[in-house]
């Protein structure tokens, strides 16, 4: 779990935690890292995990560090990355920096039919939220630039590494989000999705994806048949060796009531794809649990028990209450 | 140390499957820096039945001797053995070694003007001394030359015998000169001692193969260089076989290494790259478990040199578990080139015209696809290829001798993934 804790690696010393070190951009903790020469948790043959990660004995992997991540920057935001139940990694990554009451966020999806998602969506939440420690201002444009500085560095990854990345290069969606006092500026490239849920009235979804459905509906298509199609949820853009150039779009928001940023991959949103029944849950979340974290882990519980079909990914930035 | 090993395979398995797949590619740029790690001996087997005096093969035989001789680096132990009815050292002293030096290199090319040809074939027995001889260096890196040009005179058995007692001591090259001798007895011997078989059709062509085998031999850096693979409880290996340069099935050759991990011999090593195709038999996991099929090294000794991963990952997206591995299907696709060969070339002497057309056709269908233009030149010696793309081919009515060997000899012999395509 990363509450607050300094980087073992380099000696940065931050206002919060986050799921990298802000400074050296290493993994600030793993969970293989805890099961090595534990009993494995499939055969349970006592002590026999070894290094690699993998069971020696029924040679199951015990635990990937990335199956479960969680990073608590205590009243200032939360955010938590999950595995799921059907998928047999966590391709979804996410960086949280907070400085103050300042918030850079970022959440990203590894496309899973391309080689090595997992590494696309780290390199990807990390570099932009590399870039973006450093915004003051006009944090739209910022994180419009810094998403297509991360889309290069994503791009290049098809021609290193695995020389299987050359045939199906690393791919992955993209939200990331500035919180500066009450302004929000936002931007994306995918199906990975930013809402703003008041603690009252309508939820906005501020991002659109960029998806075969959205893209059919603008077109003119009936929206029930549109996200009923197979192809619904096939997206039109995204970051890559194979995406061409990268156009994020951004925005701007500013929150004028009490109310959270909420930041999730499809993982979250899949089981919650009416704004409304969305907003409803968050607001339960948040209401039922006694922290911000509390509140992210257990909207990750909720999509688990709707299935977990999708690696699930959390982000929650509160606006605009006493204790933000 | 300079080896490395990588496994390709596809991880992901659907639901239910519990049978893994992967290449491994082992590659060395040679031990320390080119140089031997151990001393290395070489024998040379020049079969000198009566037969031998055909065609000039005698004549021939001697010369690609002495070519090899000349090849022996300085400090390298060697021997020369005539093989008649029983086995005869001719060089040096019987029961001795020779350390290679200018001087007795020249002595061994004085001995090799004396070999006559005249007596029978007893592969066996040649060996069987040969293995005594290289006893007396244990660790070294041990290579053995074998030309015959007949059947073994040899009781049943008795070959069979020899081999169990030697085999895993040394490795051993086969050559059989002309057309009389038997393919699938020097692929016994060349399978055993993890070596290689072909034929020199013509005596002239011994020279060349005899200096091309020693020069390899020279080559080699390490002596007994093995592959370790670690499977988890419940899980079996199926197979383990060499696919590239040439097909050699290791599965029988393993030997236990603690409970749950086992040896295959892998014989000297230089600067060299081969693939080997790892088959593991698991127990299936649930969507989303992965599991390590096997821990694959190789090793020499208590040493680790390199060490890969063959994983399986069970998913119920089609799409990644119907992905074909490019480097699984071409080696697949070369073992079942070298057996539909082999397997034709049996039923075509059974008289079976129909399977061998089958078997023949399959094979000129999977030489065409995987680019392997050697062993679909050698193919049309024996068929007439009408379309490989189909497999569609006519057996041929006379057939040499000596390209229908040589057809069976070059079956294993594979290509690279991508590679003359």
């Amino acid at each position: 779990m990363i509450t607050q804790e300094d980087c073992a690696s380099c000696t940065d010393e931050r206002d919060a935690g986050a799921a990298f070190c802000e400074n050296c951009g290493k993994a600030l903790a793993t969970g293989a890292g805890l099961a090595i020469g534990k009993d494995c948790p499939s055969c349970g043959a006592a002590g026999v995990v070894g290094d690699d990660g993998y069971c020696g004995n029924c040679g199951m992997l015990a635990a990937r560090p990335r199956d479960h991540v969680e990073a608590d920057a205590g009243p200032v935001a939360a955010a938590v990355t999950d595995r799921g139940l059907r998928h047999h990694r966590n391709e979804d990554a996410l960086w949280l920096a907070t400085r103050g009451a300042d918030v850079d966020v970022v959440v990203c999806d590894g496309v899973s039919a391309s080689f090595d998602p997992d590494i696309a969506s780290e390199t990807a939440a990390e570099a932009t939220g590399k870039v973006l420690a450093l915004a003051a201002a006009e944090l739209a444009e910022s994180i419009g630039a810094a998403i297509v500085a991360s889309a290069s560095a994503v791009a290049v990854l098809a021609t290193t590494g695995d020389p299987r990345r050359a045939a199906s290069n690393p791919a992955c969606t993209i939200v990331a989000a500035c919180v500066r006092g009450t302004e929000i500026g936002y931007g994306w490239v995918g199906d990975s999705r930013a809402y703003w849920v008041p603690a009252d009235g309508t939820a906005v979804q501020l991002t659109e994806d960029d998806s075969w459905a959205i893209h059919a509906i603008s077109l003119g298509v009936d929206p029930q048949a549109a996200w009923n199609d197979p192809k619904a949820h096939a997206i039109t853009a995204w970051m890559g060796a194979d995406a061409g150039p990268v156009a994020p779009r951004t925005g701007t928001f500013f929150a004028e009531t009490p109310g959270h940023l909420v930041l999730c991959s499809d993982g979250l949103w899949n089981y919650l794809t009416e704004p409304a029944a969305f907003a409803g849950t968050v607001r339960a979340a948040v209401r039922d649990t006694d922290d911000l974290l509390g509140a992210a882990r257990s909207l990750v519980d909720f999509a688990n028990a709707a299935g977990g079909s999708d690696n699930i990914t959390v982000a929650l930035v509160p606006l605009n209450t006493p204790d933000s | 140390m300079p080896y490395t090993a990588e496994a390709f395979q596809n991880e992901f398995l659907a639901l239910g499957a519990t049978e893994v797949n992967a290449i491994v590619t082992v590659a060395s740029s040679g031990a320390e820096g080119g140089r031997r790690t151990a001393g290395a001996t070489e024998i040379i087997i020049v079969d000198c039945s009566g037969s031998m005096m055909a065609e000039g093969r005698m004549g021939a035989a001697r010369q690609a001797a002495k070519a090899a001789v000349n090849c022996i680096d300085d400090g390298v132990r060697f021997a020369i053995i005539a093989g008649v009815s029983t086995a005869q050292q001719l060089f040096p002293a019987p029961g001795e070694l020779a350390v290679a030096t200018p001087e007795t290199r020249a002595q061994a090319v004085t001995a090799i003007d004396r070999l006559q040809a005249n007596g029978g074939t007893a592969i066996g027995a040649w060996l069987k001394l040969a293995g005594q001889l290289f006893a007396q260096r244990p660790g070294d890196i041990a290579h053995a030359i074998l030309l015959t040009d007949g059947e073994n005179g040899e009781y049943q058995g008795y070959l069979e015998s020899v081999l169990q007692g030697i085999a895993g001591s040394f490795t051993c090259d086969c050559r059989g000169v002309g057309t009389n001798w038997t393919v699938s007895e020097l692929r016994k011997v060349a399978t055993a001692m993890l070596g290689t078989v072909d034929i020199v059709a013509r005596p002239q062509g011994l020279t060349a193969a005899f200096e091309q085998m020693m020069t390899a031999a020279m080559g080699k850096t390490s002596a007994d260089v093995q592959l370790k693979v670690w499977t988890p409880v419940n899980s079996t290996v199926r197979f383990v076989k060499q696919v590239e340069p040439q097909v050699a099935d290791l599965t029988g050759k393993r030997v236990a290494d603690g409970p749950r991990a086992g040896r295959y011999p892998l014989g000297s090593w230089g600067s060299e790259s081969r693939d080997y195709h790892v088959c593991i038999d698991v127990t299936a996991g649930a969507a989303g478990d992965e599991m390590l099929a096997a821990r694959v090294s190789v090793v020499e000794g208590d040493e680790v040199h390199a060490q890969t991963l063959v994983r399986a990952v069970w998913t119920e997206d089609s799409a990644l578990s119907t992905r074909i591995n490019r480097q699984v299907a071409h080696y697949t696709g070369q073992a079942e080139l070298a057996d539909a060969i082999q397997e034709g070339i049996e039923a075509r002497k059974a008289g079976d015209d129909r399977t061998a057309t089958l078997k023949f056709g399959r094979a000129a269908q999977l030489a065409h696809e995987s680019g392997n233009k050697a062993t679909e030149e050698l193919l049309a010696t024996v068929v007439d290829i009408e379309d490989a793309a189909t497999g569609t081919v006519r057996l041929r009515r006379k057939v040499d001798a000596a390209d229908e060997m040589a057809l069976d000899t070059r079956s294993t012999k594979t290509v690279r993934v991508g590679r003359a395509q």
